[in-house]
């Protein structure tokens, strides 16, 4: 990995990367997040009417989800999807590595999904009725099966998470280094330098269609991957999370009788 | 598309990997050497079969935003959550495709 990496710009000593910069998009959300509150008005504008929108669609979007009594919920999703948000577009920063492109934060995002969730669903309904809802409706004789197989999808769930945020974030990376090598002073735009004339023709043609090709599409197209995977980490937690409580509807709906 | 087509154009890095296992390696085992050209293919295989399954979601995804405008919005938010949960099992192959080229566990 050593010939497309490249160090940022400034590291604490001691301190691994993708720590230094989880505390950098810390300190950017919080200093945001101070900034908007100050002088709270009831008719916002400015800072506060941005985040106030943020929050809204947040809002909207687990009403769409979880239901209403999933609003309870909203400073745990809105904190992983402005953190994982706010990480990804770091990462498109020159001279700065993202935290989201090291296996070790996303592992801790998912993390904290899984143990959330769990939570949730064991504090909305008591241990045993949450485990007794890990089989679903299959005969008796077919719910250990059950139960082992609900077992095994559960942990594959932050697994996913965890290799989704992170393989979509280093796949850009690894194309755009790549990219780079090819283009740079020891690539293209080297040979286009270099004195020769194919090389300053061939060199400088392609060096120039690799910066269009790599300003006007790629970095365009990592843009949208950290908002969508952003997205996707901020839903998929939304219906783990409607997943773990909608049991007590449903079992809440057996124990009153149809009127007849 | 494009993002298959990305995955896709990773997987030629599976060239030099062929170039690199014609030679008898001075070390061991070949294993190293066709852990590279594995890498490519595996990788090519995922971006095509990914570009497969997201190729009918988005026709299906279309097909029903054409019978009922009215709930285009809602389709279209289905369609991409159902595109990124595909194109995550082409990413946990280039995971994998990466480890082999890059952290190189079986020299």
């Amino acid at each position: 990995m050593d010939v497309i990496e490249h160090p940022p710009i400034f590291r604490l000593p001691g301190i691994p990367d993708h720590v230094t910069y989880t505390w950098l998009v810390m300190i950017i959300l919080a200093g945001l997040a101070f900034a908007a509150s100050r002088n709270v008005a009831l008719v916002p504008r400015g800072l506060q009417n941005f985040f106030e929108v943020v929050l809204e669609q947040f809002q909207q979007l687990i009403d769409d989800v979880i239901g209403p009594e999933g609003r309870r919920y909203l400073p745990l999703i809105a904190t992983l999807g402005l953190f994982i948000l706010t990480g990804n577009l770091l990462s498109l920063v020159p001279g700065m590595n993202g935290p989201t492109t090291n296996l070790n934060t996303t592992a801790a995002c998912a993390l904290v999904v899984f143990f959330s969730y769990h939570y949730i669903g064991v504090r909305t309904q008591g241990a045993l009725t949450y485990l007794k809802h890990f089989t679903g409706p299959v005969p008796l004789a077919l719910k250990p099966l059950m139960f082992v197989i609900e077992i095994i999808s559960h942990l594959a769930r932050p697994l996913s998470l965890t290799l989704r945020l992170f393989g979509n974030m280093v796949g850009g990376h690894i194309l755009l280094a790549i990219i780079f090598f090819l283009m740079g002073l020891q690539g293209l735009i080297g040979w286009a330098l270099s004195g020769s004339a194919i090389g300053a023709v061939v060199g400088g043609i392609g060096g120039l269609v690799m910066i269009v090709f790599t300003v006007g599409f790629l970095y365009p197209l990592k843009i949208l991957v950290s908002f969508l995977q952003a997205f996707i980490f901020v839903m998929l937690t939304m219906l783990y999370i409607a997943g773990a409580i909608e049991e007590a509807e449903h079992h809440g709906g057996e124990h009153h009788p149809a009127p007849h | 598309m494009r993002r298959s087509l990305i995955l896709a154009g990773l997987a030629v890095l599976a060239v030099p990997g062929l170039a690199l296992a014609a030679d008898a390696p001075a070390g061991g085992s070949l294993v190293g050497p066709y852990s590279v050209v594995v890498a490519g293919f595996a990788m090519a295989f995922a971006a095509g079969l990914c570009a497969l399954g997201q190729g009918k979601a988005v026709a299906s995804a279309v097909d029903a935003m054409a019978r009922q405008p009215g709930a285009a919005a809602r389709i279209q938010t289905a369609m991409i959550i159902g595109l990124a949960l595909i194109e995550s099992l082409a990413i946990y192959v280039l995971v994998v495709a990466m480890i082999l080229l890059f952290v190189q566990p079986i020299k």
